[in-house]
Formats: structure tokens, C-alpha cells, sequence
């Protein structure tokens, strides 16, 4: 059956605002994050191969652009579960109004820098 | 009910079952990554973590694969090729986490 649903616009028509952004933000990250839970079963996979090849593996994961990595996910993540909390909160009714959905918007963005920081920091007990 | 409604609801009852997983694994994650080979079997060979990180995989795929889709149904013109898309979405969101569980199930120090 023919489908004649209207496509949504190329993203580049609309003018810049908060909510733009969250909502492209929301589906990126979302996709990274299909993608970093594949490589995480990858990783999960790799303990199958035996201490003596995961070395090569450690050794990527204990460099700075290991922890790099890690750090990004964890931000992908982060963000990812606020911004669903916010949506959540609009399928109950709530946040809709303009100025409640741009300080629920910068809120996940700020939020999601800080929780990142802080489940770092406290899981390496640096604080 | 039509299918977009059962879609919608979908996605947010596996949204509801994901964020505290989620929260859980990258607290976790962070944790162990870089910790030594011992200590990462450990944690995965052990509860709860066996049991979280397996239901994490399938809501997780779950989840994303059905808000992937969406994607799909917005930017992909082509009908045949959205289709098989969203099918080969569907069919990796599957696997991945059916190979995982087994792997996390058979992992022993």
C-alpha cells in the first residue's frame, strides 16, 4: 500500500533554537549510543578471547584516548536519560509552556555536562 | 488500537525500564573499563550484573531500535528502502543482544 505520510523538512530550513537543538541532539546520541552499546557487547565479547588478548584491550582503554572515549559515552549516555526524562514529563502533560521548555532544554544540556563530571569523578574517587 | 499508537506506547513503557538501567550500567561502566581482566569477568560473571546488563541489552535495543525507526519514517523517501532498513534494525536489535546474553552467561573466571 502506498504510504503518504509527509516526510519531515531537511533539518537545515529551521533557525537555531534550544529546542532544535535538544530534539537533533536526542536522535544523534541516540544512534551513537545503539552504536556504543553494539561496541560494549563487543567488549563484553572480547573477555571471551582470554586475559592474554585483552591486554591489547586494557592498554587502549587505560590511554587518554581510551578514557576519552569512555568519557564521551558517558556524556551520550547522560544525556540521552535526561532528555527522555523531559520528554517523559511532556507525555504526562507538564512542560510544554515556552519558557518551561527552554529552561527544561538548557537544563539538559547543563545536566548532562555535570552528571557526566560527577559519575566520573566519584567512580574514580577523585572526589 | 492502530500500530502507531502500539508503537508510541512501546517505546515508552521500554523507556520507563531503560533509564534506571542505563543510570545503573554507565555508573558501572565507568567503574571497570580499565580495570584489569579478573576484576571485568568478575563483575559480569556475578549478580546482579549478569541479570541487569542482559535485560539492559534487550530494552536497549528495544528502545532504540524502535525510536531508530522513527528516524527512518522521517528522512528515508524510498519506501523499499526504508523498509529494509528498518527491518535489518530490527533483525541486528535482535541478535546482538541474544549473542551478549549467551556470552555473559558463559563467561567464568
Amino acid at each position: 500500500m502506498e504510504n503518504n505520510n509527509p516526510l519531515s523538512p531537511h533539518i537545515q530550513i529551521y533557525s537555531w533554537n534550544i529546542s532544535s537543538l535538544i530534539s537533533i541532539s536526542h536522535r544523534i546520541t541516540g544512534v551513537i549510543n545503539i552504536i556504543a552499546l553494539t561496541v560494549v557487547c563487543l567488549w563484553i565479547a572480547s573477555l571471551l578471547l582470554g586475559e592474554s588478548n585483552y591486554e591489547y584491550i586494557k592498554f587502549f582503554l587505560q590511554s587518554i584516548f581510551g578514557k576519552f572515549v569512555i568519557l564521551s559515552l558517558v556524556w551520550s549516555f547522560t544525556f540521552q536519560i535526561l532528555s527522555e526524562i523531559r520528554h517523559l514529563f511532556w507525555d504526562f502533560g507538564y512542560g510544554f509552556e515556552l519558557k518551561t521548555s527552554k529552561i527544561s532544554g538548557l537544563l539538559v544540556i547543563l545536566g548532562s555536562f555535570i552528571f557526566t563530571t560527577l559519575i566520573y569523578l566519584f567512580n574514580r574517587q577523585i572526589l | 488500537m492502530i500500530n502507531a499508537t502500539k508503537k508510541w506506547i512501546f517505546i515508552k513503557a521500554s523507556s520507563l525500564v531503560f533509564l534506571p538501567l542505563m543510570t545503573w550500567f554507565i555508573i558501572s561502566l565507568v567503574s571497570i573499563y580499565d580495570k584489569e581482566y579478573v576484576d571485568v569477568i568478575s563483575f559480569f560473571s556475578t549478580q546482579p550484573a549478569k541479570f541487569l546488563t542482559s535485560l539492559l541489552m534487550v530494552v536497549a535495543f528495544f528502545y532504540s531500535s524502535l525510536s531508530i525507526s522513527e528516524i527512518f519514517e522521517d528522512y528515508i523517501h524510498h519506501e523499499k528502502t526504508k523498509n529494509v532498513a528498518t527491518k535489518t534494525l530490527y533483525v541486528i536489535a535482535i541478535i546482538i543482544p541474544l549473542i551478549t546474553i549467551i556470552i555473559i552467561f558463559n563467561l567464568t573466571i
